[in-house]
């Protein structure tokens, strides 16, 4: 299985990749052409000013925003799951809505926030906010804040199931609790920290819409941003892109390598009979504090962004100055009156974001599987590509994907996917593998082979193992993959915008292109419809697949 | 149990090793020779057969619908044209760069018939590989204006559909009175004016290369550099793109821009207080073209669309009911919109010096943008 995996993997991810870089050496060669290129363009990066501001900048962006989403991920995981308090769910959908919230969405929401004409300076008269958020240490701080519900869910998932046992043991031989949680919990925690850390990381330094739109204020130019200058901007040159892109994988690499090092000796499968549920507890007192905390926590998260989109998109300019008399139901209107396009648009993207959700976790339990539990001498490759898709840039994948399913010998045996919907949806799952894989491989870490192997050797197959043990341990983390995909897979404008086929309008596109007129408010009342929509199917699924979490959550509330 | 796994790894590798050379390698067998880049003598396509040879308006729905990658008018070309001519056709809209990435990539195996934007240099610079149908004259060329018939190629590989200035002078007048304004592009360097100005980066935006590469054929490489360098340390700020200059300049960041035609036009009709100016030299323009992919199945039905957007009636009514409707039409008998100055002055950049010196000056601007 090992081996099908790594097969699936290389096509998805692997291929498209090569694709490009391969471009640096053999420009041209997919077109036919074979001449060598000029390999000298690798040492570029340490000569040309734009390409080396942009290494230094994506690595800055990125080691930041990784130490404080994680930090902050990982605290708001350990408070949610040990305390119960009302506004606990609030934070629970706050997660969601980030991680499917594209990027360029939330930048622009903190633009108008922070803006020099914007919210913050309008209506409260807070003039600091500008030059506090236009900064790369504002950047790294705003980044955080978007991107900690990696760190999140990974970390969350892994809570679910708790072994007392060990820190009972632990607390018979003398240790306070704070040692108990610092010296053995924590660090059984590791797995899942590290799996958060990276996902942010890899999501960090492949992100190209919110940088590049903050930085629209002040020049922040990031890998991405440069790879996007030489994809776009005629003449392309494809090979820059590839050089540059493959920066872009040596960064995933080492920081890959230092995840690898850190985790060289330690166990971390300790869940045995022994495991309960955890358990949320209540605190009169502590509640109180916790609600606070959360909802002003909230209020910058999320309230910042979207209040700053819902405030756009029911103004009339697109300066915030007139106050409450500039208010307007106008582009609610308009995007009603010609609702078709975007309901086309909306439909394609949900029906292409289900089929990659479906697929993908398919997809992404065997490779969770394999990661896990197999003896499977190359787990290491599969580790490493199931992570690149995220860091990479989905211009890139998009261009590789091109150059990949093009091929005019594809056609006869019907697999020329280039032109048709489906390459969408392999371009989407190739997206949503990584999440979907670090969030199931951080819940089965804890889940102990011998526990299969005990099965097995009482004779259940490999598809009763699964059903009857494994997936009941790990539902939850299954929901959340599966939704996480399909969220982010509605609003994934990199690849799409590249790869739609005529009349096949997608959503983000639609919204991009409304950005692109200057129809600011217009752009912003469709992605509150369609995000909404998306967010409400979210909630609907969870509700089917997990009630007794929600019941449970009932009951102690 | 060691020699049983050693076996199928090396036949799953060799596999794999194998597949990707396959789809590198087979590029090279079954393209045709327009894919081989400059070689142009000789290569006559065989695959450019025409479709249905009776010209009923029956007969041309039939065939495979026609695909159009443009990067305006998305709205309203598609039924337009369907209901004149009765071919089918299939639009692929986004901006100017995307689409050039597309296209680009697509090299191996194009998937379009005609291209339409409004990226004259990129345009030539695909006819100059040989990448367009080269050679043929619609009927409707005879109806061009001066203006348009000089930009036509000699090659005759595109023709233009319209111009419209790259970058007009614009002033938010509650920052600046539209008195003070600039009145000229060399006013913008002016002491009095610095911190104020904002444009789009030549890097990313499609219409400010056709902008800037103006300035530099003008002026010449070296006193073109010279020029920029005075405005960006006159404080100038260089946006990604058109739309966030325009909002940097509601915005109040800064007082005074050089913006696309339709940016301006569209902040003005929303009743934003902004003054449009347009500079004593003329503004230098972003000419809209169109051409035909060389290779393509389609060619009746391509060549019917430029001779369609060729047509005054249909440019007028392009500026009529378009979004992107502030334009100087190539067709005589078509009239601008009423509301655009009538006096504009549009220059062009030569697109051969442009397409020539494309990359040089956007790699130059790119490093700029870093200090």
């Amino acid at each position: 299985m090992g081996w099908l995996v790594l097969a699936i993997l290389f096509f998805l991810i692997l291929l498209p990749l090569a694709a490009v870089i391969i471009q640096v050496l053999l420009p041209g060669v997919f077109f036919g052409q074979w001449n060598t290129g000029d390999l000298s363009l690798l040492l570029d990066v340490f000569t040309r000013p734009l390409w080396l501001a942009s290494l230094k900048n994506s690595l800055y962006l990125g080691v930041g925003t990784t130490v404080f989403a994680t930090a902050l991920g990982c605290a708001l995981a350990i408070v949610r799951s040990r305390w119960s308090f009302q506004t606990a769910r609030l934070l629970d959908l706050a997660v969601w809505v980030l991680l499917i919230t594209p990027s360029f969405i939330l930048a622009q929401g903190w633009v108008m926030f922070a803006a020099a004409d914007g919210l913050a300076n309008a209506w409260l008269g807070w003039t600091w906010i500008t030059s506090l958020v236009f900064s790369p240490e504002g950047l790294v701080v705003v980044m955080s804040l978007s991107k900690f519900p990696l760190a999140y869910l990974a970390i969350a998932s892994a809570l679910e199931w708790k072994v007392d046992r060990l820190g009972e043991a632990a607390r018979l031989c003398g240790s306070s609790l704070w040692t108990v949680w610092r010296t053995v919990e924590l660090p059984l925690l590791l797995p899942a920290i590290c799996s958060g850390a990276l996902l942010v990381f890899m999501d960090t330094i492949g992100d190209f819409g919110l940088p590049a739109s903050i930085a629209a204020v002040f020049r922040f130019p990031t890998l991405p941003y440069s790879i996007y200058s030489a994809l776009y901007t005629s003449p392309i040159r494809f090979d820059m892109a590839g050089v540059l892109s493959f920066y872009l994988v040596l960064l995933i690499v080492a920081a890959m390598s230092i995840q690898f090092y850190v985790m060289r000796k330690a166990r971390f499968d300790v869940l045995s009979f022994r495991a309960t549920r955890q358990e949320r507890k209540t605190t009169k007192r502590g509640s109180m504090w916790l609600n606070i905390g959360c909802i002003s926590f909230l209020l910058v998260v999320i309230g910042i962004p979207f209040g700053a989109n819902l405030l756009m998109s029911i103004s009339d300019t697109s300066s915030m100055d007139q106050g409450l008399q500039g208010l307007t139901l106008r582009h609610y209107e308009e995007l009603f009156a010609n609702g078709e396009a975007l309901l086309d648009g909306l439909l394609h993207s949900l029906g292409i974001a289900a089929t990659a959700g479906i697929i993908g976790l398919i997809v992404g339990f065997f490779v969770a599987y394999v990661l896990t539990y197999s003896p499977f001498k190359y787990r290491r490759a599969v580790d490493v590509i199931s992570l690149v898709s995220l860091a990479v840039p989905g211009v890139v994948l998009g261009i590789g994907y091109i150059f990949v399913w093009n091929q005019r010998w594809l056609e006869p045996i019907g697999l020329l996917l280039y032109g048709t919907p489906w390459i969408l949806a392999l371009a989407s799952v190739a997206g949503a593998i990584p999440i979907i894989t670090r969030v199931i491989v951080g819940a089965m870490a804890k889940v102990p082979g011998q526990l299969l192997a005990a099965a097995q050797m009482q004779g259940a197959s490999f598809v009763q193992r699964v059903r009857w043990i494994l997936l009941p341990l790990i539902r939850g983390a299954l929901v959340a993959a599966g939704l996480s995909a399909f969220g982010s897979s509605v609003f994934d404008l990199a690849a799409t915008s590249i790869l739609f086929p005529p009349d096949f309008m997608t959503l983000p596109v639609f919204i991009n292109k409304a950005f692109e007129d200057l129809k600011f408010a217009y752009a912003a009342a469709s992605t509150l419809m369609g995000g909404g929509l998306v967010v409400l199917i979210i909630v609907i699924v969870e509700l089917l697949f997990q009630p007794k979490k929600w019941k449970a959550g009932r009951d102690h509330a | 149990m060691n020699k049983k796994n050693r076996k199928p790894k090396w036949s799953v590798l060799t596999l794999l090793v194998s597949t990707s050379l396959l789809f590198a390698g087979c590029g090279q067998g079954s393209t045709t020779p327009a894919a081989s880049g400059t070689d142009k003598a000789g290569n006559q396509p065989a695959a450019s057969t025409t479709t249905g040879s009776a010209p009923t308006k029956e007969d041309k729905s039939k065939g495979e619908p026609l695909v159009v990658y443009l990067n305006d008018f998305d709205e309203i070309i598609g039924p337009m044209f369907e209901k004149e001519t009765g071919y089918k056709v299939k639009l692929v809209s986004g901006n100017g760069a995307e689409i050039m990435s597309r296209i680009e990539a697509e090299k191996g195996n194009p998937h379009w018939d005609v291209v339409w934007m409004d990226a004259m240099p990129s345009i030539h610079k695909l006819g100059k590989d040989g990448q367009l149908l080269e050679g043929w004259t619609p009927n409707n060329a005879a109806g061009l204006t001066d203006f348009a018939a000089k930009l036509v190629p000699a090659n005759k590989t595109y023709y233009p559909t319209g111009a419209h200035a790259a970058g007009v002078i614009i002033a938010n007048t509650k920052q600046l009175p539209a008195d003070k304004a600039p009145k000229s592009w060399n006013d913008l360097v002016k002491p009095e004016f610095q911190n104020m100005v904002g444009m789009a980066d030549p890097a990313v935006a499609a219409p400010a290369y056709p902008f800037v590469a103006w300035f530099f054929q003008q002026e010449g490489m070296d006193k073109g550099k010279a020029y920029f360098d005075l405005l960006l340390q006159n404080g100038a700020r260089v946006y990604p793109k058109n739309p966030n200059v325009a909002k940097a300049l509601t915005g109040g960041e800064i007082k005074l821009a050089a913006l696309q035609e339709s940016n301006a036009y569209t902040l003005k009709n929303k009743k934003e207080p902004v003054e449009i100016i347009w500079p004593e030299e003329g503004a230098p323009a972003s000419v809209r073209v169109a051409g035909i992919q060389k290779d393509t199945k389609n060619v009746e039905a391509a060549k019917a669309f430029i001779d369609f957007i060729l047509d005054p009636k249909v440019q007028q009514q392009l500026i009529d009911q378009g979004e992107e409707s502030y334009f100087e039409p190539s067709a005589k008998g078509a009239v601008a919109k009423k509301d655009r100055a009538a006096n504009a002055k549009l220059v062009v950049a030569d697109p051969e010096w442009a397409s020539e010196h494309e990359a040089e000056i956007k790699q130059w601007f790119a490093d700029k943008a870093v200090k």
